[in-house]
């Protein structure tokens, strides 16, 4: 159920409308949330087919040369790394990605993406928000922004899960708590707690919570806190949760040996698989992190071992999605905060630098032509040449695979403007 | 029995020092006097602005706010009880002296410190372990190292990684690879200067330069290790194909990565050479440039000679030669500690006295840092001791943009440790009664400590260290090898005495505080879901709430280990309670410092007279589920 059929101005009205009512019962407080302001967003060229988005995070700066923007005419700077060809004619990736070679007929490489941030807290910032950060205001995460412009799926089921990711980058910033990820720390363990503990009557339950609203009620009184209120509204989604018939969307013990073995043992493989189970159940957006990126030190032991965790995972990930013909419907991203230093640093035993200049995120289903590259990096792949993508542009392409009115300006409770991409736009020539 | 601070109250009174001989931070004269003349800024402050003055809040939340602040946690039981049943008009000062000298002042520092310096037990992508340095910076806590002292033997250190007098090298060897983003952080820890973007560019909205920030590089450039090169011959043979999967491979990696690895040589060569992209008319690439500090008092180093000492000198420029800006920096971050908010914010962004929105106070802190000789205890006690410490909970937002406007606390959610340790202090009594965590310093090879009782880490590491020669490092590893060959396996558990002392280690899920867990936490502790730092990033925590934090209170190690667990600590004060009203009175002092008030009373009376024993876990339950527990007043 899309709640944005593709097309006209009247309906993209209606939505902004109907959304401002709906978001408008939930500010009892106006230090709370975010208050949609403008009318209807100016653009109007077809957005994409995903309702859903996997977004896959490698945390730490993922070299580009070493994986989607091989250099193979220059081994002073490819190193221990070779070319391999992949299922797409021109596309080229490291040879630590054989299986991710086999199903690059489903994704779009961008090569020229650009960041002005070199540095880890504020690359992931920017990357995450589409904002720098600043001491004086939390930006919403990406996924905050898609569940208040798309608004959830499933009535119960978290909109936005965050598996073995930081919860500063996964947050609901000045849009609250209630926009934040469900954290999950442990894909195999799934959401923990969620049911009721041993021993506890279900009417226990009942007056337990009872109890601790009452004094809350009276702690609210004496101290209105907006950050107070934000977790006596999670009590709200805490217990609805708990009563959905399909939290066993978060157990991976129901798939089937077979299709566990596809995505491979490791935390990060696990993690897409449950990812893919939760999409299909209705999550909106499920954020996968991979770490260990940052390989200043023996850059290509480093990158093997990350491409070994996530080789199989994203191809199981991506064959797995085609073959249920639910790629349309979903959205996967690869993204990073920077790219690695075409140099090797030999002092460092072979490693590399961080490097925002140029580097490729990946993009898959929800309506986004598979495989394509777009954009060119120069020789060295150190500069971009032709068709730059910024952070924002690229998620601006985000919100537009969905269909979304990414360009709808939303208020913090600072009374300040705010748009998911900022001033991003996206880059419509990846859309089939 | 009742605690100590009952005993402190005589000696407090009894002003027996005499304040002439004893340094300031050790004079109670002195103490007192600094925290009227604070409270004496605080005051001309309301003037200035025609606020009016708070009223000072009542007991029970000046014992639950003392607690959380200097020590962590909150009251046992019996410390509550102790506190709030004393009628005597110096029991708060009593009470300050009290956490200040327990064992848990040292605990919540050290999450501090941890949090500060990203200290973590291992190191990614690598065998070396973080643990003697984790243990220096930790005893440095325990121990009270005044803060210059601390930062000078973090800046100017050099040598073996495993020697506790040397073991402050984890601070450079940690970050291994990247050198540039370690002393952007150095920048930003100790002097509040942001200079990360300037690595790669001239910040556009500050005045530093690339230049700049490569000209400071220049003094802790040419980061070595100590005599590595002697191992690289028969290193180079063990890697090859099939002998990696030697058990010699194994024991050649702890020399490589976790003694040579560990270790740091050159102590700062004063030159480097600016980058290949450099793209200013200032520079040529890869020219080499001397070293210039940026600011304050300009230090140089040579352009004609490796002079080797730039670490120290750094240290030193750092500490004494940057105006008020090392010791302004630091009581910044203990006034944002104790009172809850920075006077300016964010913390690690210096700005001068003058252009803060209380110049004179600012400047007294500063100078009384400096007189106090950055004994960080003292000074937050005296800011412990000052009434604006004990003004009542504001809830109102600070009205100062991005600053502390003295007008009573703020509330703020309990830090995830702040959190923990007061409920394994409900769960099991007072965590300050475990033993602290040691250093584990046993050779493990393969995951598996070896030659234990007959050798550690730490003598293995002088040993090699001292190896002069290509010769005398096979010859020591050939003996090495064959020792740890004929050597059985060690038990491989946490606590073993083995004639040379007991090492104290914890896993994850140890009821312990969390300066004793392993650093970071893992990602599905509790810890970790209430947003404790991954230490990757300088001050990486979160006070974000989400929903599984939520689930957590309501099903999960709240209700195993506290709530349905007959057997938690808590529990133990009702024993010989007489009457309902009288468990209930003390389940609310247990969990949120205070007696109940009537209205509540009557709720949880009803309550225990429908569910009985049931009834007093829900109560137990609903008051650690209440916003007043997780927030701080």
């Amino acid at each position: 159920m899309n709640p944005f059929p593709k097309a006209d101005e009247l309906t993209r009205r209606q939505f902004v409308s109907n959304a401002a009512r709906a978001y408008l019962g939930v500010h009892l407080f106006p230090m709370l949330g975010g208050t949609l302001a403008s009318a209807a967003p100016t653009e109007t060229a077809k957005g994409g087919t995903a309702k859903n988005v996997i977004y896959l995070y490698m945390s730490g700066g993922m070299s580009h040369v070493d994986t989607f923007d091989p250099k193979p005419k220059k081994k002073d700077i490819m190193g221990k790394t070779e070319a391999i060809p992949s299922k797409v004619d021109d596309v080229l990736v490291g040879h630590y990605l054989p299986k991710t070679a086999a199903v690059m007929d489903n994704v779009c490489v961008i090569n020229s993406m650009n960041s002005t941030q070199g540095a880890h807290e504020q690359g992931a910032y920017i990357m995450h928000t589409s904002y720098q950060m600043r001491g004086t205001i939390k930006h919403p995460s990406l996924g905050a922004w898609v569940m208040k412009l798309g608004g959830r799926i499933h009535p119960e089921l978290p909109g936005f899960v965050a598996i073995d990711s930081s919860p500063e980058l996964t947050g609901g910033g000045f849009l609250g708590a209630k926009f934040a990820a469900a954290p999950i720390g442990s894909p195999t363990d799934g959401l923990q707690d969620s049911t009721r503990s041993g021993g506890v009557s279900a009417e226990d339950f009942e007056r337990r919570l009872s109890l601790a609203d009452r004094m809350n009620r009276e702690f609210h009184g004496k101290y209105a806190n907006a950050d107070v209120k934000a977790y006596e509204e999670l009590y709200r989604e805490a217990i609805a949760l708990m009563n959905s018939k399909d939290l066993k969307a978060f157990d991976l013990g129901q798939e089937s040996a077979a299709t566990r073995e596809l995505y491979g043992p490791g935390r990060f493989a696990q993690g897409c698989l449950l990812a893919r189970r939760l999409v299909e159940n209705g999550v909106r957006f499920v954020e996968v992190q991979l770490g260990g990126w940052d390989t200043h030190y023996d850059n290509f032991a480093g990158v093997a071992g990350r491409c070994k965790e996530f080789d199989q995972a994203y191809a199981a990930l991506i064959t797995d999605l085609a073959k249920s013909g639910r790629l349309k419907d979903t959205l996967v991203v690869v993204a990073t905060e920077f790219g690695r230093s075409p140099e090797i640093q030999a002092d460092h035993k072979d490693g590399r630098d961080h490097h925002p200049g140029a580097f490729s995120c990946l993009l898959a289903g929800g309506g986004i032509k598979g495989g394509i590259k777009h954009g060119v990096t120069d020789a060295s792949g150190s500069k971009v040449k032709d068709g730059i993508v910024t952070v924002q542009d690229f998620n601006a392409t985000i919100a537009h695979a969905l269909a979304l009115p990414y360009d709808t300006i939303v208020m913090s409770p600072s009374m300040r403007p705010f748009k998911l991409a900022d001033k991003g736009a996206p880059v419509t020539s990846l859309f089939a | 029995m009742k605690p100590i601070f009952i005993l402190l109250l005589c000696g407090a009174s009894l002003g027996l020092l005499d304040a002439q001989t004893l340094p300031p931070q050790k004079s109670p004269e002195f103490i007192k006097k600094a925290a009227l003349q604070i409270d004496q800024h605080v005051a001309s402050f309301y003037r200035s602005k025609n606020l009016a003055v708070p009223k000072t809040t009542d007991d029970a939340t000046f014992l639950r706010r003392a607690f959380l602040v200097s020590i962590g946690r909150i009251p046992t039981a019996e410390e509550a009880l102790a506190f709030l049943e004393i009628e005597d008009p110096t029991k708060r000062e009593a009470l300050i002296e009290y956490v200040l000298n327990s064992k848990g002042f040292s605990s919540h520092m050290t999450n501090w410190a941890f949090d500060l310096l990203r200290i973590t037990d291992g190191r990614m992508g690598s065998s070396a372990t973080n643990e003697p340095y984790r243990h220096w910076v930790r005893t440095a806590m325990t121990d009270n190292m005044p803060w210059d002292e601390f930062t000078r033997l973090l800046i100017s250190s050099s040598g073996d990684g495993w020697s506790q007098a040397t073991a402050a090298v984890g601070y450079y060897t940690r970050d291994r690879g990247m050198p540039l983003d370690n002393l952007s952080n150095t920048m930003r820890v100790f002097l509040g200067a942001r200079m990360e973007c300037a690595q790669c560019h001239d910040d556009p909205y500050g005045t530093t330069e690339r230049h700049d920030f490569y000209e400071l590089a220049a003094f802790t450039h040419g980061q070595t290790t100590l005599g590595q090169q002697h191992m690289r011959p028969l290193w180079d043979e063990l890697v090859q194909g099939e002998k990696m999967r030697s058990e010699e491979y194994r024991v050649a990696q702890v020399l490589w990565d976790k003694i040579y690895g560990m270790s740091l040589a050159g102590g700062g060569a004063g030159q480097i050479q600016l980058p290949g992209d450099y793209q200013y008319r200032d520079g040529r690439p890869g020219e080499l440039i001397a070293g210039r500090t940026p600011f304050g008092q300009t230090v140089r180093m040579s352009d004609k000679k490796v002079e080797n000492d730039g670490r120290k000198k750094l240290a030193a420029w750092m500490i004494a030669k940057t105006e008020a800006q090392f010791p302004t920096m630091i009581a910044n971050r203990m006034w944002k500690r104790v009172m809850g908010k920075g006077i300016y914010e964010p913390v690690d962004e210096f700005i001068p006295a003058e252009k803060t929105h209380h110049p004179a106070l600012v400047a007294y802190l500063s100078e009384l840092m400096i007189e106090l000789g950055y004994d960080l205890r003292s000074f937050q006690k005296i800011l412990l001791l000052t009434r604006t410490f004990q003004f009542a909970t504001n809830p109102l937002p600070s009205s100062v943009d991005g600053g502390d406007d003295f007008h009573g606390r703020k509330i703020e959610r309990l830090s995830s440790e702040q959190i923990w340790d007061s409920l394994i202090t409900l769960a099991a009594g007072d965590p300050d009664k475990q033993a602290t965590r040691t250093l584990d310093d046993r050779i493990y090879v393969s995951g598996k400590p070896v030659l234990t009782g007959k050798k550690t880490m730490t003598q293995l590491s002088k040993e090699v260290l001292a190896l002069d020669s290509e010769a005398e490092v096979r010859t020591y590893f050939a003996r090495l090898v064959s020792e740890v060959q004929a050597s059985s396996p060690g038990a491989g558990d946490e606590s073993s005495m083995m004639g040379m002392k007991t090492i104290k280690k914890y896993d994850k899920n140890a009821k312990v505080r969390a300066s004793e867990l392993p650093s970071p936490a893992p990602r599905d502790h509790f810890l970790y879901l209430f947003g404790a730092s991954d230490r990757e990033v300088v001050d990486g925590f979160s006070r974000e709430p989400n929903v599984g934090q939520v689930l957590s209170l309501m099903n999960g190690f709240v209700q195993r280990e506290l709530v349905n667990q007959s057997s938690a600590h808590l529990y133990e004060s009702l024993k010989d309670a007489s009457s309902d009203k009288e468990k209930i009175r003390r389940l609310y002092i247990a969990i949120l410092n205070r007696p109940p008030a009537e209205q509540e009373m009557t709720w949880m009376l009803d309550e225990v007279k429908q569910q009985g024993d049931a009834g007093y876990r829900n109560i137990v339950s609903a008051l650690v589920m209440s916003s007043e527990f997780l927030f701080l007043q």
